[in-house]
């Protein structure tokens, strides 16, 4: 490293990367009014700032990883840390050494920055995209009144985004896993006088609270278990090293990561998280409505970035699970089912946003099934995918954002279609962006969905796996919680039996209805996809009239990005493959390179039979929906009509939302009257008689105070006759 | 004479002025009555003083009735300079007409049976209207009964 | 001998207390009051002062029993007429009447001095004062509220259970065996036989007075003439400062919070 060579400048750069976004959120908060149509500059200047910092530290990283990394032996970890300062540090007590005392333990919250493998990759891959949507939005959000506020929320989420794959320590990440929440929340909310904007705002940030109460939960148990909250290890003052709860010490001993029931617990609680931010089943009903957000904030957290925590803070914790397999097998389930429910969905909506927010869903839910596979090979799959969907999810956003903006706002596909003719630039990387998320061969998405169906393959028959023997030996060997479900039998009542109980799913069968499932899921993805394409862009040129006469092209501020993220869908999945960068970098990463992830990893080939599987599967999507929608009006009788009350189902999303309105809204609103009405009559009425009594104790009281001397001399006369009456009587006799 | 006996009946004569003065006190609404009254109970003391006096006697009563006539020459002079202070302000010498001690929210004493006036109301001379008519303050029409 | 019960002192004292209470009421001016009311609240009233008459108590000498009855009866009447006349200068001659009785009962008590005193500094000047501010402030004729009085009932009752009180204590004190004469005045005789000779009934009545005045008593004849200045001084400044506009200022803010 020639150019930074000092740690110091290193340093610099990571606190660089979420303190510039920063500071220009902060300054256009400050100068928008004053900047107006100009609010863009310090908000693009600043994350591109931190976009070439990323990528800067995304180089360091790379070259410090191969400088360390040779060819036979094992990844080594690698993370350096920057502490910042310390927050609410409390000593442990001196004498007090009774191990088991919590509260003896010493607490502090380290605000710490971290760069490893994993770190660099999600930060460059948010400024990167960050830069590009914020790009794109100078364009689609020109003449907007909340102009300034749109780019300041933008910068505010980078800056919230990348502290959160920054930080190392649980409860920093847990703060800015809600500041990035409240960014989205923001953001779906930006158009806040449209009423449906606002519930769908309020609507992201209930589904959240549940994911986030899981995660609260989840922090509680792990620092009762570890006594620390940190990811690294820490110095003491007295020069002990204080293992942290990711760090290097405890990740090389076998026994440092604590499973069964607690285990379980912490990682199902972190599952809920997950699944709170990435809209897996169950809490996904906020997602689809998040598009009443502008486009372009769609694109950069509902599609790229925000919505992919989950997966980072899965990845992070991979350890964790991996000590867990009950918790696994559930990350799995909970991953392919989304994946495949969110699809069918898919296939029948009609908003071209939804259309793509389903699929983000069906996405993410693949990127689960592959983090639940517990393998090395599982991880960085997801990884991958997480980073070649962030770019023709951003590309495919990005385009409906450009048809959105030359229709008029109009997003319904039945309204438009023929578009190519009118904007050839959004039909060509729109296309891409198409082929990428069908998983058609060159483009990125045929390669990460490969990977992770070897993954869920390699679970689902271990026997034809390349490396069954070698996995399974070592999941037995690292894990030693097998004896539970042995002991589960006899002692039903134990806490144990429930990750027992989950370990129980945790069969080659299981896998296998998984692998189906992501198979078929490729082939719906494929047709929705492309269904979505044909209605659009070919068939007759219809353009709604809410368009006008000008449906034209978009601006280059809006097409730039668009091609920019196209050949990044193009050519990123084959190079990344190809060279297997990005598996051997992020085995650098602890948390990956921890013996019982490390030691699942297999070397890389390229399975030919998957590939024909799943590109047929896309093939067979594409070619449905060709039959249906190529070249036809995309008003006219649709192929779902087949579908009949299935496909009613599918429209009416499962009905999930219904089934929430009707088991959790309605009584919670029905407690919540009751309360109500007991507060506003019972209590109120309480409040409002004890504020009574002496209001009309005054107001009898009040008469006598009528100003009239001599009333009061009457009153003054009558009592000191009174006393002396009864002094008399006292005094007879 | 029987000195015991000298003395019971001056106490009552005494008691009797001044429960009397008590009663002319509490009821009579005269500012200049109320004071009276207030005379005729220091009357009462002075017998009473005066009778103790002399059954004891001893010269200490006799003093102290002298200190009252003089209290009370001064009292009857602040008094009636603050008299003719409140005729002046409010035209009456209703001791009901001053009540801002009372609460401000209470309505304020009305003299609901009043005796209607027996004599006829008075005629006043009616002059040529000249001039502009002056503002006539409302409030003190109600305040002023007699001019 | 046994006393009837009908005559007994408390039955009598009550009787007397309540005629008097009802008599007051009806005799106080009111709004309501008819020609009747008013004749019947003068029989009892009449009865009302027969019965505190009658437990007057026999003084041994006629001529000195006469004496009292008549000047304490006209303090007494005049007194009750005072507060009960409608027209405030007629309540200031009544005074001045009952004024006279006064006198005269502080003279069959042998204060010669203060019975003069009190003709010549109450009727002779503070009346006079009265009567001029009557006539400042008075101009026409009768004013309704003095022919409506504050709480009659109730200042009438409390006013006569408080003259029952009294008279019951005072009556009390005096029937007392230990209290009569032998107790306070005689025993005080019997162990000084020179004092026998009861000072306050000397010729020089005024003389040794004033030697008390203005010997035992100085500095409080001083701070009486002290008094006096204030009060003089005081009262001349107020009457100035009530000035014209002053009093215009004072008068709308006065009245304005009514």
């Amino acid at each position: 490293m020639p150019f930074f060579s000092t740690e110091m400048s290193i340093e610099t750069l990571q606190l660089l990367v979420p303190l510039v976004p920063f500071i220009g959120a902060v300054a256009t908060i400050i100068l928008g009014r004053v900047l107006g149509s100009k609010a863009h500059i310090p908000a693009i200047a600043s994350i591109a700032i931190a976009a070439a910092a990323a990528l800067v530290l995304l180089a360091v990283e790379v070259e410090r990883v191969r400088e360390g990394t040779t060819v036979e032996s094992a990844a080594r970890p690698d993370e350096s840390i920057v502490t910042l300062w310390q927050w609410a540090g409390v000593e442990s007590d001196p004498v007090d050494h009774n191990a088991n005392q919590v509260a003896a333990r010493p607490f502090s919250i380290d605000v710490t920055l971290r760069l490893d493998p994993l770190t660099a990759t999600m930060l460059s891959l948010v400024t990167c995209v960050g830069l590009l949507v914020a790009i794109y939005s100078i364009g689609y959000m020109h003449d907007d009144p909340g102009y300034p506020r749109f780019f300041a929320l933008v910068a505010m989420f980078v800056f919230s985004m990348t502290m959160l794959v920054a930080a190392s320590n649980f409860l920093i990440v847990y703060v800015f896993w809600e500041a990035v929440g409240a960014c989205s929340y923001l953001l779906i909310g930006f158009w806040f006088q449209k009423p449906d904007a606002a519930r769908a705002a309020k609507k992201a940030f209930l589904v959240n609270r549940i994911g986030d109460f899981g995660f609260a939960v989840a922090l509680f148990l792990l620092f009762v278990t570890y006594g620390t909250l940190d990811f690294h290890d820490s110095l003491s003052p007295n020069g002990t090293i204080l293992p942290g709860i990711l760090g290097k010490t405890r990740l090389m001993d076998e026994s440092g990561i604590i499973g069964g029931a607690i285990g379980t617990a912490v990682c199902l609680l972190l599952l809920l998280a997950a699944c709170g931010k990435s809209a897996q089943l169950p809490l996904h009903v906020w997602l689809p409505d998040a598009m009443e957000g502008p486009t372009p904030a769609s694109a950069l957290i509902h599609a790229a970035t925000m919505v992919t925590a989950g997966v980072y803070l899965i990845t992070r914790t991979a350890p964790l699970f991996v000590a867990c397999p009950g918790a696994l097998v559930v990350v799995s389930i909970v991953g392919a089912s989304t994946a495949m429910v969110a699809a069918l969905i898919a296939t029948v909506q009609n908003d071209l946003k939804r259309v793509l927010a389903y699929s983000t869903i069906s996405q993410l839910g693949y990127m689960f099934a592959s983090l639940g596979t517990g393998l090395a090979l599982g991880f960085t799959a997801a990884i991958f995918h997480l980073m070649t969907h962030a770019f023709f999810k951003a590309l495919l956003f990005l385009g409906a954002g450009s048809v959105m903006h030359s229709m008029g706002g109009v997003i319904d596909m039945r309204r438009f279609g023929g578009l190519r003719k009118v904007m050839p630039i959004t039909a060509i990387t729109f296309l891409c962006g198409s082929l990428a998320l069908a998983g058609v061969a060159p483009f990125a998405g045929f390669f990460s969905k490969d990977e992770i169906l070897t993954a869920l393959r390699t679970k689902g028959w271990p026997d034809t796996a390349h490396h069954s023997s070698h996995e399974s030996h070592a999941m037995t060997g690292l894990i030693a919680p097998r004896m539970h479900l042995t002991s589960s039998v006899e002692s039903v009542t134990n806490v144990d039996a429930f990750p027992a109980s989950l370990e129980a799913l945790n069969t080659p069968f299981v896998w296998q209805i998984l692998w189906w499932m992501s198979l078929i899921t490729a082939g719906l993805t494929a047709f929705y996809t492309f269904r979505a394409f044909f209605m659009t862009f070919t068939g007759p040129t219809r353009v709604p009239h809410e368009a006008g006469h000008h449906a034209h092209e978009s601006p280059p501020t809006m097409t730039g990005p668009l091609v920019l993220l196209a050949i990044a869908s193009g050519v990123s999945g084959i190079w990344i493959f190809g060279t297997q960068s990005l598996s051997l970098f992020l085995a650098s990463t602890p948390s990956l390179a921890a013996p019982s992830v490390a030691g699942t990893a297999v070397p890389h080939v390229f399975h030919l039979d998957l590939a024909v599987q799943g590109t047929l599967a896309s093939l067979l999507g594409i070619s449905i929906a060709a039959i249906a929608h190529l070249g036809r009006r995309s008003d006219g009788p649709h192929i779902e009509r087949f579908l009949g009350p299935v496909g009613t189902l599918f429209e009416n999303k499962f009905y999930i939302d219904l089934i929430y309105v009707f088991v959790v809204v309605r009584p919670l609103e029905f407690i919540a009257r009751l309360l109500a009405f007991f507060d506003s009559s019972v209590l109120d009425g309480l409040v409002d008689a004890v504020g009574r009594v002496p209001f009309s104790l005054g107001r009898v009281l009040r008469s006598l105070q009528s100003g009239l001397l001599q009333r009061y001399a009457v009153a003054g006369v009558v009592g000191v006759l009174a006393l002396v009456l009864a002094l008399v009587w006292q005094l007879r006799g | 004479m029987n000195e015991a006996s000298l003395l019971n009946n001056a106490l009552l004569v005494g008691a009797m002025l001044f429960s009397l003065g008590l009663v002319g006190m509490l009821t009579r609404r005269n500012l200049i009555v109320m004071f009276l009254s207030a005379e005729l109970m220091l009357q009462g003391i002075s017998v009473s003083l005066a009778a103790w006096s002399r059954f004891h006697d001893d010269w200490g009563g006799h003093i102290l009735v002298i200190f009252v006539l003089t209290v009370a020459a001064c009292e009857a002079a602040i008094a009636l300079v603050y008299v003719l202070g409140v005729f002046g302000r409010t035209g009456i010498l209703d001791v009901a007409a001053w009540q801002s001690l009372g609460n401000d929210s209470m309505e304020k004493q009305v003299d609901r049976e009043l005796p209607s006036v027996d004599t006829l109301s008075p005629q006043w001379p009616r002059l040529t209207p000249a001039g502009v008519q002056p503002e006539i303050d409302q409030n003190e029409l109600l305040e002023r009964e007699h001019v | 001998m046994r006393i009837p019960p009908f005559s007994s002192p408390g039955l009598l004292l009550a009787g007397a207390v309540t005629l008097t209470a009802l008599a007051l009421w009806l005799l106080l001016p009111r709004s309501s009051s008819t020609r009747a009311a008013r004749g019947v609240g003068y029989v009892f009233g009449t009865v009302a002062l027969v019965a505190f008459i009658m437990s007057g108590r026999r003084m041994g000498c006629i001529g000195d029993e006469v004496v009292f009855s008549i000047v304490s009866i006209v303090a007494v009447v005049s007194g009750a007429a005072t507060i009960l006349t409608r027209s405030p200068v007629y309540s200031a001659i009544w005074f001045a009447l009952s004024l006279a009785g006064v006198s005269g009962v502080l003279l069959v008590l042998g204060a010669q001095f203060l019975g003069v005193a009190t003709i010549v500094v109450y009727a002779g000047a503070i009346l006079v004062m009265f009567l001029f501010v009557l006539m400042l402030a008075q101009p026409s004729g009768l004013a309704p509220y003095d022919r409506v009085s504050n709480e009659p009932f109730l200042s009438a009752v409390s006013g006569a259970v408080l003259l029952g009180l009294l008279s019951l204590v005072i009556g009390r004190m005096s029937l007392n065996e230990n209290f009569s004469e032998s107790s306070a005045f005689a025993g005080f005789v019997a162990n000084n036989p020179a004092l026998l000779e009861r000072q306050l009934l000397q010729d020089d009545h005024v003389a040794r007075l004033g030697s008390q005045m203005f010997g035992r008593h100085l500095v409080s004849v001083e701070v009486a003439g002290v008094l006096l200045l204030v009060s003089l001084i005081g009262s001349i400044a107020i009457v100035s400062r009530n000035t014209e506009s002053q009093s215009k200022t004072l008068l709308r803010g006065g009245l304005r919070d009514e």
